[in-house]
């Protein structure tokens, strides 16, 4: 038996050069981003292995900051490095953009007195002609009874403004099922395709993604303002991408965070957990949407006592409605 | 086709399988053996698609097995056999677990040639065997399962030998079951359970000793007192398929331990402990 049986490679050492080649391999294999970030994987490992291999065998926290400063070569938000004692994180992906965001002037001028169904906080703003909706997360579900509810009380509104800004993902179902409220039919939203093998560029035929009429019952067809900023990342990212083949529906604010690719993790010998973009997502164009989507309008926040972003959006609401008059 | 369906198609088949073992009861004298069984041991997994390491650690099984000849080929017999393992495995490092539950059943017929001194039995034929093993890597968020299923013709292989000690009977037993051509489940190379739960199109294959090897083999021993039969055994299995940069295995090494129930049925369907 033996003789026939597959012999397996990749077995790594629990040192902190066999924890080193293990991650170094694990992006160099699994990673789906190698063309997009022009980075030199190569030539970040031949700069850090004689970094690593200075370090004492036990000084697990100076293994711990040498590959989250590789990791962070990737300017990759869903790159982390999960330990016991610490998470790598990679925050240059926002840096140098607009925050675009006060949540302190959302909650005194806006959301003054506002109810919350699931993830969804939302209330009746412009003197209740338009619907407002601040939706955080993308972990925080919602059921189509939420959605309901949210619903019949913007029944009289005139349009709805639907503020994802600084929201840093979550489930794609969930984002699923917030665009779905607001497509009609099943429609075509992107492409994924994970990786085939260990090749940069050995990727799976791109498979469609779609929005399906069924996900959530109550449809909302009149405008619909989404709200984004260069926080939006992840399952946020992929929701305005969603939202971009929506009818009456317009994207406003700040180009998004980003973050096109499904992560999957993977484990190094000492059980530290690396967490990677492993399948990588496009638009209808096949473009990837890893580095953000720019909106439909840019619109900076500029004033300290009220949110310009949401005031744009009503007042396109309004120019709306009164040209279908 | 979805992993639901797989997963339905092979339950129907264990269903048909136990169905299959009850065909042939209207028979006068047909022996029937039922033995039900405790497994105890330990397990080794290498899954790449969960981890790079290989993990080790302990597992339980319970199982029935179920032996009777054909009605009019006495020659021939068919054998079923179903049985539960739970798993728990430890990484090298000993801070990360994975949990196995494995699920597996089958049926086959063999052909026996018997010698009444010594009292030598020799058995062959093909055996169905079905596969269903989730597993869960406890500390994972991302990318926590994998599992394998697999639907396999082997080849099985025995031989028998029965000797006695004053009142008690023994009978010594080796079998051995390899795979000869089959269909397996197997992801792509770095696929997303997400994707999987959309469809599995492209993902089951069909399987053979080129790509997946499955190896099957016990040392039991029963011991036939006046009111009670007993097994005590051995068995290990080893399970390795995989394809291009990701492979899987599975071994185990189990003490058995079991008792036997032996029974003639009748037309009229009453059983009589014989």
């Amino acid at each position: 038996m033996a003789s026939c049986t597959h012999q397996f490679d990749g077995v790594y050492d629990n040192t902190p050069v066999g924890n080193f080649e293990c991650l170094w391999q694990t992006i160099d294999q699994k990673y789906c981003f190698h063309s997009e970030k022009d980075v030199d994987w190569q030539a970040v490992h031949d700069y850090y292995l004689p970094l690593v291999k200075g370090l004492n065998q036990d000084d697990y926290k100076g293994l711990f900051d040498l590959m989250d400063r590789m990791l962070d070569t990737l300017n990759d938000g869903h790159v982390n490095l999960y330990s016991d004692f610490d998470v790598s994180r990679c925050e240059k992906w926002y840096d140098g953009y607009p925050e675009n965001f006060d949540w302190d002037i959302i909650t005194s001028h806006y959301l003054t007195d506002y109810r919350t169904a699931g993830g969804l906080n939302y209330a009746l703003i412009d003197s209740g002609r338009i619907g407002y909706i601040y939706y955080g997360s993308f972990s925080s579900g919602f059921s189509m009874n939420n959605m309901y509810y949210v619903l019949t009380e913007f029944e009289d509104c005139l349009g709805i403004v639907l503020d994802v800004r600084h929201n840093g993902g979550g489930s794609l179902e969930n984002a699923y099922r917030l665009a779905s409220t607001f497509i009609l039919g099943d429609t075509l939203v992107g492409y994924w395709q994970h990786k085939k093998g260990p090749g940069h560029d050995d990727f799976s035929e791109l498979e469609e993604m779609w929005v399906r009429k069924d996900d959530m019952l109550s449809k909302w067809l009149r405008p619909v303002i989404v709200l984004s900023n260069r926080h939006c990342y992840s399952a946020t990212n992929f929701f305005i991408n969603c939202m971009h083949q929506a009818p009456n529906c317009l994207i406003i604010g700040g180009r998004s965070g980003g973050g096109g690719g499904m992560p999957l993790s993977y484990e190094l010998p000492n059980g530290w957990l690396v967490r990677f973009s492993s399948v990588r997502m496009t638009t209808t164009r096949k473009q990837s949407i890893e580095n953000g989507l720019k909106p439909h309008l840019r619109v900076k926040l500029t004033s300290t006592d009220k949110d310009d972003i949401i005031d744009k959006a009503v007042e396109i609401i309004h120019y709306a409605y009164e040209s279908a008059q | 086709m979805k992993i639901s369906r797989l997963i339905g198609i092979i339950a129907l088949a264990l269903l048909a399988i136990g169905r299959l073992s009850a065909e042939g009861t209207d028979s006068l004298n047909v022996e029937h053996e039922n033995i039900l069984r405790v497994h105890f041991g330990g397990t080794w997994l290498q899954d790449q698609y969960l981890s790079p390491l290989r993990y080790n650690g302990m597992q339980v099984a319970l199982g029935n097995e179920w032996w009777q000849p054909f009605r009019h080929h006495p020659h021939w017999a068919h054998v079923g056999q179903a049985e539960v393992h739970f798993a728990w495995m430890y990484s090298s490092a000993r801070n990360n677990l994975i949990y196995n539950l494995d699920v597996s059943g089958g049926w086959g017929a063999y052909y026996s040639w018997t010698w009444k001194q010594p009292r030598l039995q020799l058995l062959l034929g093909p055996y169905l065997h079905l596969d269903f093993a989730p597993r869960m890597h406890a500390r994972e968020v991302n990318k926590p399962y994998s599992m394998d299923i697999a639907a396999d013709v082997c080849a099985m292989a025995g031989v028998a030998y029965c000797f006695g000690a004053g009142k008690v009977d023994f009978r010594l037993r080796y079998l051995v079951r390899a795979n000869l051509i089959g269909v397996d489940f197997m992801p792509d190379y770095w696929e997303s359970y997400y994707e999987l739960s959309e469809g599995v199109k492209g993902q089951v294959r069909c399987s053979g000793m080129w790509n997946h090897r499955l190896l099957r083999h016990e040392l039991t021993l029963d011991i036939r007192c006046p009111h009670s039969t007993w097994r005590i055994g051995i068995a290990h299995a080893y399970l390795e398929y995989g394809k291009d940069n990701i492979w899987f295995s599975r071994e185990q090494v189990e003490a058995v331990v079991g008792t036997c129930f032996r029974y003639r049925i009748h037309p009229s369907k009453a059983f009589d402990v014989w």
